[in-house]
Formats: structure tokens, sequence, C-alpha cells
């Protein structure tokens, strides 16, 4: 009876929740990024094809939005496993909702970041060349955010074997 | 009957096209290849690399603490975007020499 309390029937329902939102959320952010920057890089591109390899930075930072969902998806999925080997608690279940979500959530806030800075900034970058530092290190703070939210599920995540 | 004058004086100028001497077209390839092989690399290396060093990472370094094995795959991701800037920063710098170079042998002929 105390261990029904404990790992009740529906307990996976969350953590499979979690999965599916880690996956979802990043990779709506990481969409939005990739293109909402496209739009900007084919805008460049016509007007100076040279600029392109810098210009897909953005690209790029928004494809490791997605492998940090991807990450955590991985490892919430190596967490769990059929009941009768393995008793899934309520309290995992619940854990790996919140990791699914602070790194789905966090990605989709740096990608709509990337997306936007990504697009004005290499259209900028096209008039003004001193702007490309600057435009890099914007970009890496908006990523930042979305690795935070990695790190915390990261942390999370070890609290299933305590 | 304006039409048909339209299409009898289009009809010559397809004449002088092609009784003109054949100019060497242009056929050299608008992107060069090394730059089309270096993003080939870096899109091969974003697929495999993270994921692939978590599996490679969990059981032989870490002994299976999934922990390190995750943080070490958004390390590589990372790894990656430096190397993706590196490599942008020195492609438009050797873009820039080819460039000179080439303004310098026209100049020398």
């Amino acid at each position: 009876m105390d261990k029904l309390d404990y790992t009740p029937k529906f307990a996976p329902f969350f953590g499979m929740a979690g999965i599916a939102f880690a996956m979802t959320f990043g990779c709506i952010g990481a969409a939005y990024g990739t293109a909402k920057s496209g739009i900007g890089i084919s805008g460049v591109a016509t007007f100076r094809p040279d600029l392109i390899m810098k210009s897909l930075i953005p690209v790029v930072m928004s494809g490791i939005i997605a492998v940090y969902s991807l990450v955590i998806s991985v490892l919430i999925a190596g967490d769990m496993g059929p009941p009768p080997q393995l008793n899934y608690s309520l309290f995992n279940g619940f854990m790996h909702l919140g990791c699914g979500l602070s790194v789905g959530l966090t990605g989709l806030a740096a990608g709509y970041a990337i997306g936007i800075v990504g697009d004005m900034g290499v259209r900028s970058y096209m008039k003004q060349s001193r702007i490309f530092v600057g435009m890099v290190l914007i970009l890496i703070f908006a990523e930042v955010l979305g690795l935070y939210g990695l790190i915390v599920a990261l942390i999370l995540n070890t609290k299933s074997r305590g | 009957m304006a039409a048909r004058k339209n299409l009898q004086s289009d009809m010559s100028f397809s004449k002088e096209d092609d009784s003109r001497p054949m100019e060497k077209s242009n056929i050299t390839p608008v992107v060069p290849a090394h730059v089309i092989y270096n993003l080939l690399g870096f899109t091969l290396a974003m697929v495999v690399c993270p994921i692939g060093s978590y599996f490679l990472t969990l059981n032989t370094i870490f002994g299976g603490n999934s922990t390190y094995a995750g943080a070490t795959a958004a390390i590589m991701a990372n790894v990656v975007l430096m190397g993706y800037v590196i490599v942008a920063f020195r492609e438009d710098k050797s873009d820039a020499l080819e460039a000179a170079e080439k303004e310098r042998e026209r100049k020398g002929q």
C-alpha cells in the first residue's frame, strides 16, 4: 500500500510529458531562431554574398538550443522504464516534468532572442562591419539563457537517484 | 502584324547571337568547394558530436553517471560553435587576401 502511494500508475505520464515539452518547446525556439535569422541572412546575401559565412552564426546557435533539449530528453528517457522492472515514483515524474519544462521554455526564450538579434544584427553588419563582435556577444548572452535551463535540468535530474 | 514583326526581330537577334564567336563562359562554381566541405563538416559535427560524445562517455569515462555525460554533450556542442566562429573569421580573411592577390595579378598583366 505504501509503495503504491509513492509510485502511482499515472506517474510515468508526467515524465513522458517532460520529454515531450523539452523537445517541443526547445525546437519551437530553435525553429524560430533559424527562420527569423534566415530571413535576415537571405536579405544580406543578395547584396554581400561574402558575408554569408559570418552571418550563419545565429543559425548554428539556434541548432545548439535544440541540442540542449535533445540531451535532456535522452537523459529523462534513460531514467524511465516499464513498471515491472522499474517502480517510477510520482516524485520522479514531477521532477522530469520540471526538467523538461525548464530546458524547453528557456530554449524557447533563447531561440526567440537569437532570431530577432540574428535578423537585425546581420542586416546591420552589412552596413557597419564593426557591429560583428557586438552581435556575436549578444547572441552568446541570448544562448546562455538556454544553457541556464540546461544546467538547472541537469541538477534536477541528479535527484532521481537520491 | 506587330507581334509578327517583333518575332522576326527577335529571331534576327538570336541569329546574330549564334554567329558571334564563342566566348568562354564562366563555369567556376559560385560557392567554392572548400566552403561547401566546411559547411558539410560542421553540419556533420553538429549532428554527431554532442549526442555521440554523450553515449561514448556515458559508460566508458563517467561510469553510468548520465549528468556528467549530458554536460559533456552540451560542452561539445559549444566547442563546435566556437570552431565555426573561428573558421568563419579565417574564411573572410583568406577571401580578402585572395581578392587582393587577384587584383595584383590583374594589374601586373
